[in-house]
């Protein structure tokens, strides 16, 4: 059923959909709309859940944890510093390898107090061992959200469903919304691997010495590297169910391009229409939206960027000291590769400020124009006079 | 000849039953002479098998087993530091939303983990009135880390961060009243060394919906720098001088005090190897302040 | 070394986690330890302190349960009279009753009355003597002393001769104590506990030295226990006007009441003097008891003292008699005053004349009461085996034994008894191993520091495992567990029914007050299942397997709480060997 939908809804609906159990949430601009929605269906009964009021983000994790330990499906969505201060329970969720299912808003980190869009937070993230794949449209936000629970539960790895602040949680989009039925038949109930017996009474989560730990963490690398498999069986199933597929990344115009665009979220959007102007004027670029970047999809990357000599990667982020993370991430992904094709790393549109075309068209003409990249990555838009 | 079951035992403290299974097992890793597995050990034999553990990073983190044992004979849910409070609201929710409601979820903290970095968690947990039974046991410091001090620590004690000179000057923290501010339907304190009460709580508390909260003053021989046959005897001495006073509090409102107790603070902090450097003069101001405390305690309860 | 869980997914994806799949009963932590318990009876200070060494913790703790049957054997154990010791005896087990320490002594001596009723409704023959080692002994005097020997001796499986020189059986318990202390009845049915084919009394017989050793040929060992027969005399002049009280009381128990009337002089400090007062008031006399030293240091039993003063009886301190004259129908008795001197080396308060000072009373009677001695032809002082309560010569080659108020230096009814068990567990180990063995023997069956010994012990009861010598102090037992709760007041008759009637004076306990009272005893040094030690173990090492609690050394850590926690000191906490 097609309504214009708000991004931030498109993942109460899938919520909904997928029937989770308890939802346990703290408020934080822009992720409220997810949660008022959801506690509305709860309240209504258009949701058989329990949704807790925590008071505090790292709470609401601590109550997923708790509440997916003791086998139901649950849900949070936080955003900037409230998923900062998860931080530390995003570690211990997967070190429990529990399928716990979160949205995150990506939003600015302060000081200065700034709720605009940014990738900063969930990007530093990276190493707590979540599943993240970044989303572009309402559309591919309600999707990836159901895609998520039967990826989670397979593999047992948390996953972090990733849209933009303000540019999708709050803008609206025609979505269309699966059935209850059809999705039931896509994510049957939840049959936990791991949870707390009565029967025959365990203690979960306990001390782990040295003789035993690395084993554990072995088993989540060796889950993770399973990841991309399984993330393909689940498009496929859900592509036979309801027709849409993504994929870990989504390359346009990149095959026989000789400059490749790389990023992730709503720029892409923006990306593509500045290709279509530039492809017309006759250079032959394309672009890539990395849809999964935990793991990072390398193999995918690498056959799409093909025989591109110059890569050009946006981040809406900075990781100081060494710069856009994307950048980095794909450095090291293509370091073992065959091909080495030049990456130029720009930093874009931070706490808010918009990317358009005119963006894009003054990479392209930095690079092209560029003999090698620069070591720093390259700050686009800044506004000297501030 | 019937052995247990006799209210004419002489001297026997528990002229009912007391049951011969436990629900800790030994081979355990507590310290010799540890009040914290008394405590358990009660609080257990009250509550039934039907209990899930959740417990957070303690001694009990620990003494509940090392990955791959377990020393506990109902299931147990490890979780991280600060998050007792929240993670029972998951699991409570979760068997709720399951369709169990017999089943008594039990947060079962150190006092590091429920005074101090587990307070917030614990207060969002009683403002909503969570139905979970919520246990501190107090050993009046950061035990498991190495005898560090925490709000719970009592007015001149020392601990590895309030050594003898620079001993805790601040007194400990009223958890009780704190939490009783929050209208939760029960509050207590127990002891180890007053088991008969202790139980009678904890089945009182089992049968309570909502946040009900049970502070277990459970003595720590290594800690406190007693020796390990003491722990009863100290729990004992802290409720016979009004320094731990037995009592109820339900729906926030109304005080019920256990026990009157009648003797001298010095009777307790001179066995004490963490009092030690205490001078008579720092007896007589620790004797007003149990004094100034048990009033307030009395007027709240008439 | 990968022992986490493997859960495999149905796409074979890796699930290792933090899980437990066993418990921690393989960590034997017993190795912590460097001291462990031990569960180690000991004795408590009553029986330390009982001439007979009653296991009284024992009896106290199956009489508060009501197990009357139990208390009762343990009492017989050891005393084959506890109707009557519990109303005769001087009770210095009460003197030392840890619980004084507390609040008051348990009444240890009224809760034996109790039983010892008790054991009279419901166990009046005893019914498990032996069968016959096929020796046989010869007693003389049926007091307490012979009648004791007879009994431990037929538990030993002996056959009992038992002379009598008068007609009836029991000594100064039938002629001398009076019935307001030990009423008859009482005396005749616990006397059936001696029913049985192989004691046999032969009464009107009285022996002489001279026919013992005409009697050794009979038997294979003789029992001295005739008492001390011979009252001490006043020698004063005048004596001849007085009256002999233990005659006296004999003849007040036979029914045959002499008219006494007026006020009557009692010369004497000890049971009898007191017993002749007390019984003179009720036959409408006035006694009056004079004492050549004070009341501190009366011979007789103390709580005697206080019923006789209660009673009306008058006594009159620092005054010896040196002359009887009678004038009409008067009898005016001259005194020396008498004053303190100078006090022993062993502490003892000398007195002595007070110069001239003297004074003279007129009384009807007078009585003399200053003690009782044994017939000459007993006399001896060469022994080959000398005892606390008993002594052995051999007369013509066969051992005979002095029991009783021959032998004992405190003449008193529990002593007796005392001697008789002592004297045949002597001569039962002379018959079976040697006289040599003897002393070491009854070493072992020593009660605390002795000189008692027991009769269970030697016969290889479970009394044998307890540590006799360490004795259960105050100090030792954990008084938190026990509140302060005084003393049950035991019901006595009226005073005026005291001063009218020989009724017994002392009604005792019911059963409430019995329970109540047995259950203020601390049980000292014995295990009575209280549980404390299993309740606080925190190892969960003290378990019950059927009815036998044990310590799982595999697990103890040592800690000692439940040496600490056990109220009674039964616990002790030994190094790790």
């Amino acid at each position: 059923m097609k309504e214009v939908l708000e991004g931030s809804h498109a993942v109460s609906e899938a919520v909904r959909l997928v029937r989770a159990k308890v939802i346990s949430a703290y408020p934080i601009t822009p992720q409220t709309h997810i949660v008022e929605a959801l506690s509305e269906y709860c309240a209504d009964g258009r949701m058989d859940a329990r949704f807790i009021c925590v008071e505090s983000e790292h709470s609401a994790m601590a109550s997923c944890i708790g509440a997916a330990s003791a086998g139901v499906r649950t849900f949070t969505a936080s955003s900037s510093h409230g998923l900062a201060l998860m931080h530390e329970l995003l570690h211990w969720a997967t070190g429990a390898r529990l399928p716990i299912v979160m949205a995150e808003v990506n939003r600015a980190l302060g000081p200065g107090w700034n709720i605009w869009m940014d990738q900063s937070d969930s990007l530093s993230q990276r190493d707590t061992g979540w599943i993240q794949l970044y989303c572009e449209t309402a559309q591919e936000v309600l999707d990836t959200t159901l895609q998520a629970y039967r990826l989670a539960e397979t593999v047992n790895l948390p996953v972090m469903v990733v849209l933009d602040a303000f540019f999708l949680s709050h803008t609206y989009e025609p979505v269309d919304i699966p059935d209850q039925q059809s999705v039931d038949k896509f994510l049957p109930s939840y049959e936990p691997r791991i949870s707390l017996d009565q029967q025959n009474p365990n203690a979960i989560g306990q001390m782990a010495p040295p003789a035993y730990y690395m084993e554990m963490r072995h088993s989540i690398q060796m889950a993770m590297q399973s990841v991309l498999a399984n993330f393909n069986d689940v498009e496929r199933e859900f592509e036979h169910v309801f027709g849409r597929t993504y994929g870990p990344i989504t390359p346009f115009a990149c095959d026989d391009a000789e400059y490749i665009f790389l990023m992730a979220g709503t720029s892409a959007s923006t990306c593509r229409h500045a290709i279509k102007t530039l492809r017309n004027k006759g250079h032959k670029v394309g672009v890539i939206k990395l849809k999964m970047f935990r793991p990072f999809p390398y193999l995918y990357v690498r056959k799409s960027l093909g025989n591109a000599h110059k890569v050009i990667v946006l981040d809406r982020n900075c990781s100081f000291g060494a710069g856009g993370i994307f950048a980095q991430e794909l450095r090291a992904a293509m370091y073992a590769s065959g091909n080495h094709p030049q990456i130029y790393s720009f930093i874009a549109g931070l706490g808010g400020r918009d990317v358009t075309v005119d963006h894009f068209f003054e990479m392209f003409d930095y690079v092209e124009k560029a003999d090698y990249p620069e070591n720093e990555s390259v700050w686009i838009g800044l506004n000297h006079d501030n | 000849m019937c052995k247990i079951n006799q209210k004419t035992i002489s001297g026997s403290i528990m002229a009912s039953k007391y049951p011969s299974n436990d629900y800790i097992m030994p081979g355990h890793v507590a310290c010799p002479g540890c009040g914290a597995v008394i405590a358990m050990k009660f609080a257990l034999q009250a509550l039934g098998p039907k209990t899930i553990l959740v417990i957070p990073a303690c001694c009990w983190a620990v003494v509940a087993g090392v990955h791959p044992q377990t020393s506990l004979k109902v299931p147990v849910l490890h979780t991280a530091f600060e998050t007792s409070g929240a993670a029972a609201s998951g699991v409570r929710a979760a068997l709720d939303m399951k369709g169990d409601t017999e089943t008594t979820v039990v947060a079962w903290a150190g006092d590091g983990g429920t005074f101090d970095i587990g307070f917030q968690s614990l207060s969002g947990a009683c403002e909503r009135n969570e139905n979970f039974l919520y246990v501190c046991y107090d050993n009046e410091a950061y035990m498991n880390t190495g005898v560090q001090r925490s709000s719970a620590t009592p007015y001149g004690a020392q601990t590895t961060t309030t050594p003898k000179n620079a001993w805790k000057s601040h007194r400990k923290k009223n958890i009780i009243d704190a939490l009783a501010a929050h209208r939760i339907p029960y509050a207590a304190t127990v002891n180890i060394a007053f088991p008969e009460d202790m139980m009678r709580k904890f089945k009182k508390a089992k049968d309570i919906q909502g946040t009900r909260f049970i502070h277990a003053y459970a003595s720590c021989p290594t800690g406190w720098r007693i020796p390990s046959d003491q722990t009863v005897a100290i729990s004992r001495l802290a409720v016979q001088t009004n320094l731990f006073p037995l009592y109820e509090v339900e729906n926030g409102t109304d005080y019920t005090i256990n026990y009157q107790g009648d003797r001298p603070i010095s009777e307790y902090l001179k066995v004490q190897g963490r009092f030690k450097h205490l001078t008579e003069k720092d007896h007589s101001d620790i004797q007003e302040m149990v004094l100034e405390d048990w009033q307030l305690l009395n007027d709240k309860s008439s | 070394m990968n022992q986490s869980i493997q859960t495999q997914s149905p796409n074979n994806v890796s699930l290792l986690i933090s899980q437990s799949r066993t418990n921690t009963l393989g960590n034997k932590t017993g190795t912590w330890r460097f001291v462990r318990p031990k569960y180690q009876e000991k004795t408590a200070p009553c029986s330390n302190a009982c001439p007979l060494g009653i296991d009284i913790a024992m009896v106290e703790m199956f009489a508060s349960r009501k197990d009357y049957h139990s208390a009762l054997n343990k009492l017989l154990m050891e005393n084959p009279f506890p109707a009557i010791c519990g109303r005769v005896c001087f009770h210095p087990c009460e003197s030392a009753c840890n619980r004084q320490f507390l609040d008051q002594s348990v009444g240890i001596h009224h809760i034996e009355r109790f039983i010892g009723h008790w054991g009279l409704s419901h166990a009046k023959n005893f019914d498990t003597y032996p069968e016959l080692n096929g020796a046989k002994i010869g007693i003389i005097g049926a007091g307490p002393a012979g009648l004791s020997v007879a009994y431990f001796a037929r538990r030993l499986g002996y056959r009992c001769d038992i002379f009598e020189k008068s007609e009836y059986p029991g000594g100064l318990l039938k002629s001398g104590i009076p019935s307001y202390r030990l009423p008859d009845r009482i005396l005749m049915d616990e006397l059936e506990r001696l029913n049985n084919d192989d004691i046999q009394f032969k009464y009107s017989q009285s022996i002489s030295m001279d026919q013992i050793k005409t009697l050794n040929e009979h038997y294979d060992a003789l029992f001295l226990c005739c008492g001390d027969a011979h009252s001490i005399a006043l020698k004063i002049s005048g004596e001849q006007h007085s009256i002999d009280g233990l005659d006296l009381l004999h003849q007040i128990r036979s029914n045959k009441m002499p008219v006494i009337e007026g006020t009557v002089a009692i010369i004497g400090g000890g049971n009898t003097a007191i017993d002749v007062a007390r019984s003179l008031l009720r036959m409408g006399a006035h006694p009056i008891i004079l004492y050549r030293r004070t009341r501190k240091e009366m011979p007789a039993h103390s709580h005697e003292i206080d019923a006789a003063l209660k009673e009306g009886v008058v006594l009159k301190e620092c005054l010896s008699p040196i002359e009887i004259q009678k004038n009409m129908n008067q009898l005016e008795v001259k005194f020396q005053c008498m004053k303190p001197g100078d006090i022993t080396d062993g502490g003892r308060q000398t007195y002595i004349p007070d110069g001239n000072c003297s004074v003279t009373m007129p009384f009807s009677h007078v009585v003399s009461a200053i003690g009782a001695e044994m017939d000459i032809m007993w006399r001896n002082d060469q022994w080959e085996l000398s005892m606390s309560h008993c002594q052995m010569k051999r007369i013509a080659d066969q051992p005979v034994f002095w029991c009783g108020d021959l032998t004992t230096s405190e003449k008193t009814v529990t002593h007796a008894l005392a001697s008789g068990k002592q004297a045949v567990i002597a001569w039962d180990v002379m018959r079976n191993q040697s006289q040599n063995e003897i002393n070491h023997i009854c070493h072992q069956c020593q009660v605390g520091k002795g000189p008692a010994i027991s009769f269970d012990i030697y016969t290889n009861g479970e009394r044998k495992n307890r540590n006799n010598t360490e004795i259960v102090s105050f100090e030792r037992v954990n008084s938190a567990y026990f509140p302060k709760i005084p003393a049950i007041q035991v019901n006595k008759i009226s005073q005026e029914s005291c001063q009218n009637s020989f009724n017994e004076v002392i009604s005792g306990f019911d059963e409430t007050q019995m329970m109540n009272e047995a259950s203020r005893c601390f049980n000292c040094g014995i295990c009575n299942d209280c549980d404390t030690c299993r309740i606080f173990c925190p190892e969960m090492a003290i378990q019950w397997d059927k009815s036998n609690r044990h310590i799982l050394l595999d697990y103890c850590k040592g800690c000692g709480i439940c040496i600490e926690e056990c109220p009674r000191d039964a616990m002790n906490l030994e190094v790790e060997p």
